[in-house]
């Protein structure tokens, strides 16, 4: 019975894993930079890294994180390090596991000067030229705080495209961060991928607009 | 004087005979993991800023790339396999073809 069990279990959280998707990955090819912005009232997110091999990239990001009742708000600043450790190259698709964190500084209206922070992550991704799937989790920890983050998406494509044309994507993700939201954001996009050109617009279900980007140069 | 003329033209035509004729060539790689433009742009960026690449293709439906040479100048297939690779793929097949990059294009756009 045990083992009958342990296997059903077994075979959902590999079928959970096979059906994760990948966003495109948080750093670009060898000596590219990288530029990504996540704009909503209550997330505010710039992050600009540089590519130093295939696997391996540095960066800076500035967030801004406020509470749904607006009270309390949070400001970091940090230096990142974003480490592609595995990658899957597949007929059909691509597969990744990355690694990512920082340190930095945190600065909030309900405190008075400013925490050390850290904040290490992982991210897996699945994408395929129609479907797209990813689960980020990535801990924001200083002295007396805890804002732990997790993310999932999943999207399809409406249809492939050739290399030189406008592909759109339907993308849903739910969010969640601890310590200021008790809800769980969950925004339906639009993706848009042109050539070095990738932008996500979207409403959530708290009735807020989000606006993303990302562009390689 | 006629037979001077004659010999003139004769090593003249041997002269033209002998020039090189550059006949186009491409490569053409199949590649894995290529599922998306805005990832795989850093192959048709890395590989256009090698010196003898005239034209570059990706087709994402067809998972290849087709790079064509500069008039008189040989593709390195080590070089653009390092390319392809330091921009996150893996290379399968490659080979170099007869062919130009439209040509390519047009050949894999009738297939589909």
């Amino acid at each position: 019975m045990k083992a009958r069990l342990v296997q059903r279990i077994a075979l959902a959280l590999g079928s959970a894993l096979v059906a994760l998707p990948a966003w495109c990955g948080p750093m670009g090819f060898k000596d590219s930079w990288m530029a990504m912005g996540d704009f909503a009232p209550n997330w505010k997110e710039a992050f600009v890294n540089y590519a130093l091999t295939p696997r391996d990239a540095l960066g800076v990001s500035t967030l801004v994180m406020r509470s749904d009742d607006e009270s309390r708000a949070r400001q970091l600043n940090e230096v990142t390090y974003t480490r592609l450790l595995s990658r899957w190259n597949l007929p059909e698709a691509q597969a990744n596991v990355w690694l990512m964190g920082g340190a930095g500084n945190l600065t909030g209206n309900d405190f008075s000067g400013s925490k050390a922070v850290v904040t290490p992550g992982i991210q897996v991704d699945y994408e395929t030229t129609r479907v797209y799937a990813s689960a980020l989790l990535r801990l924001y920890r200083a002295e007396g705080i805890n804002h732990d983050f997790a993310s999932a998406r999943l999207g399809f494509s409406f249809y492939e495209v050739d290399y030189d044309q406008t592909q759109p994507w339907l993308i849903v993700e739910a969010r969640r961060m601890n310590g200021l939201s008790d809800a769980t954001e969950v925004t339906p996009m639009l993706r848009l991928i042109h050539n070095r050109y990738f932008v996500e617009l979207g409403v959530s279900n708290a009735s807020q607009v989000r606006a993303n980007f990302m562009y390689i140069f | 004087m006629k037979k001077i003329t004659f010999s003139l033209a004769l090593a003249a035509a041997f002269a033209l005979t002998a020039l090189p004729s550059f006949a186009t060539t491409s490569v053409k790689v199949t590649v894995n993991g290529m599922v998306c433009a805005f990832c795989a742009q850093g192959i048709e960026k890395r590989i256009s800023k090698m010196g003898a690449t005239k034209e570059v293709f990706v087709d994402l439906k067809k998972k290849t790339v087709a790079i064509e040479a500069k008039e008189g100048q040989l593709l390195d297939e080590k070089a653009i396999t390092a390319e392809i690779v330091d921009s996150g793929y893996d290379v399968v097949k490659l080979e170099t073809v007869p062919q130009s990059v439209a040509e390519i294009r047009a050949e894999l756009k009738g297939r589909k």
